[in-house]
């Protein structure tokens, strides 16, 4: 019983990591019609960022947010002017936009080999090891942390949509965008600007990954098809589809310890975004995700 | 003229053929020249056939390396102690377990573009996770060892030579044919595909079952060259990408183009393990994202361009063209 509590709690605090990576990939998946395959490249790049913040500058991956974000963020802007503004989107637009962030994939992690060698890496502060008493179980710091900004995260993008000037353009641009030219919106401001939001998602994502599980240059591939699932699972537009699903994942996940040998559990991620691609495409709330 | 471009291009295929099936006879290549060859033959056969799925279908697989692997340990175990198989007979079983599995993946089949590629990433790894796993079958992390004898290593050169032949008619028939106008129907318009008749379910799964097969095929033929093969090396992600890259490289959708790809892969790769191992990666996403960006066909497409261009500046019917539009 005490393990099935153990179980539960890690599932949960599992989910606010897998939800956050997620956001960034719906977010771009919803107004830009790409599938954003360099999203795992950025995750990696976002941990590499707080570690070599933490270990060559000293500051605490927490407060190193603001600065992952915004580095991530610019990243992303980047990323849109200079590659993918060029490109056919959405379905019709073929395999066009997939390949290339796939090339930025691969560029980013060789960057990544370059600088830091293929050995693994984690940021390990004086904290890392506190656990708190929780439930009757005993919950890492950093975990609890994590899970607290992932809840905060999903709050903050949900009122910058609905709450905000620049939210309403976003919402009107996935909608419609060449309506939006006619009312004087500036759609590819708006692409340039959404495009940057995704990608400093994964980026905190990767910084929040990098607190608690070690990575290396390959860092992220697992997560990008996690992130997948998710918005699959979940549905766009629905931050609470998104919660969900990230929930359903990680349990999944998590209690696959209890009847597969350790070493299966990493194939558990694969064969549900397979299942769920195929199963159930529309996700269980939001909008239909297959064009 | 077509006709006669076709009768040209068969002549100048069989020629470049039958050269190349003498040049170890004629000329005393060096191993390593001969390995490389081989390994150029086997990748042009591979590429091909993905481009079959991702080229003539428009369906770009992430997820290869799981037939590639599948037919290796297949033809590995059969060409193993206890009752060891001629080494045609497991090849062949090989490529049929490939192609029988690449079935399995049908339903990832009704997904289109970007969501069959994301499919087939999440069968790809998961087939590499559980055959890694999976010891008995495999041998896990520490891999096979195959009983291959020189002979037969040195005659392998010959059997990759003939699968890459083969596979080149095969692609070139099946452009030519009314099938292969249905797959790029659908590669079009699947339900306007749909629309005139054709049966886009069942054409996309005899593609894939031809593709699987052949490339698990490929997988059995490359485990005999290599003598070793390990699953992380047979099923991994890396050897997915190298089946796109390939293609794209060289110029997806054409049968020139792949084969091309297949060739300067292997040479490029050569060259970077050997003089900048920690530029591999990068190089073939640079390469990947120029293409993408300026040339969509590859090498094919720079070959057009040129070929265009000079045209262009050969004078036309005795008269040099004066005339430029602006």
């Amino acid at each position: 019983m005490a393990r099935l509590v153990d179980l539960a709690v890690s599932a949960v605090l599992l989910a606010g990591l897998y939800a956050t990576m997620a956001y960034g990939l719906g977010l771009i998946y919803g107004v830009l019609r790409v599938v954003n395959l360099a999203h795992g490249g950025v995750i990696m790049a976002g941990a590499y960022l707080g570690w070599v913040l933490y270990g060559w500058v000293g500051l605490d991956p927490y407060l190193s947010i603001p600065i992952v974000v915004g580095v991530t963020f610019l990243l992303g802007m980047g990323l849109y002017r200079g590659l993918v503004r060029h490109l056919p989107r959405g379905p019709a637009g073929g395999p066009a936009s997939l390949l290339l962030l796939f090339g930025v994939w691969l560029v980013l992690r060789n960057a990544a080999y370059l600088l830091f060698t293929g050995n693994d890496q984690s940021i390990r502060t004086a904290y890392s090891t506190r656990a708190i008493s929780l439930f009757g179980t005993w919950v890492d710091a950093s975990r609890l942390a994590v899970l607290a900004i992932a809840v905060v995260t999903p709050l903050l993008l949900h009122a910058i949509l609905w709450r905000t000037h620049l939210g309403r353009a976003i919402r009107a641009v996935a909608q419609n965008a060449d309506s939006c030219t006619l009312v004087g919106i500036d759609v590819e401001r708006i692409y340039t600007i959404t495009f940057g939001m995704g990608t400093a998602l994964a980026g905190l994502a990767g910084l929040l990954s990098a607190t608690i599980f070690s990575f290396n240059p390959g860092f992220g591939s697992g997560e990008l098809l996690k992130s997948f699932v998710v918005v699959v699972l979940g549905g766009l537009g629905s931050v609470l589809g998104t919660g969900v699903a990230a929930l359903i994942l990680a349990v999944v996940e998590v209690f696959a310890i209890l009847v597969l040998p350790s070493y299966l559990t990493a194939a558990v991620g694969f064969v549900m975004l397979v299942l769920v691609l195929v199963v159930r495409p529309g996700g269980l709330f939001g909008q239909r995700v297959l064009g | 003229m077509r006709a006669l471009l076709g009768a040209r291009a068969a002549i100048a295929f069989a020629v470049v053929v039958a050269a190349l099936a003498l040049l170890p006879v004629v000329l005393d290549l060096s191993p390593y020249d001969r390995n490389l060859l081989t390994l150029a033959f086997l990748m042009i056969a591979g590429s091909l056939a993905w481009n079959w799925m991702g080229g003539y279908l428009g369906q770009v697989s992430f997820g290869h390396a799981a037939m590639f692997g599948i037919g290796g340990f297949v033809a590995a175990r059969l060409m193993m102690e206890p009752s060891p198989m001629p080494p045609l007979l497991a090849w062949l079983l090989g490529g049929v377990a490939a192609g029988v599995f690449s079935l399995g993946a049908h339903p990832t089949l009704r997904l289109r573009g970007p969501y069959f590629s994301i499919a087939t990433i999440g069968v790809g790894e998961a087939s590499r996770l559980v055959f890694t796993w999976w010891e008995d079958f495999t041998g896990g992390a520490s891999g096979l060892s195959l009983p291959i004898d020189i002979a037969l290593k040195a005659r392998l050169y010959w059997w990759a030579l003939g699968l890459a032949a083969l596979v080149v008619i095969a692609s070139f028939l099946l452009r030519r044919s009314a099938f292969g106008l249905q797959l790029l129907a659908i590669k079009a318009d699947v339900d306007a595909a749909a629309d005139v008749g054709v049966n886009a379910t069942f054409s996309q799964d005899v593609v894939m079952v031809l593709s699987g097969a052949v490339v698990g095929l490929t997988g059995a033929l490359y485990a005999s060259f290599f003598a070793f093969i390990e699953p992380s090396d047979m099923f991994g992600f890396d050897r997915s990408i190298a089946f796109v890259l390939m293609s794209v490289i060289g110029g997806v959708g054409t049968i020139l183009g792949p084969a091309l790809g297949a060739i300067v892969f292997v040479l490029l790769r050569q060259f970077l393990l050997a003089s900048y191992p920690q530029l591999y990666l990068g190089l073939y996403g640079v390469l990947l994202i120029l293409i993408i960006l300026f040339e969509p066909l590859g090498l094919t497409g720079l070959g057009l361009r040129a070929l265009r261009a000079w045209q262009r500046r050969r004078p036309h019917g005795g008269a040099p063209r004066t005339v430029a539009a602006p």
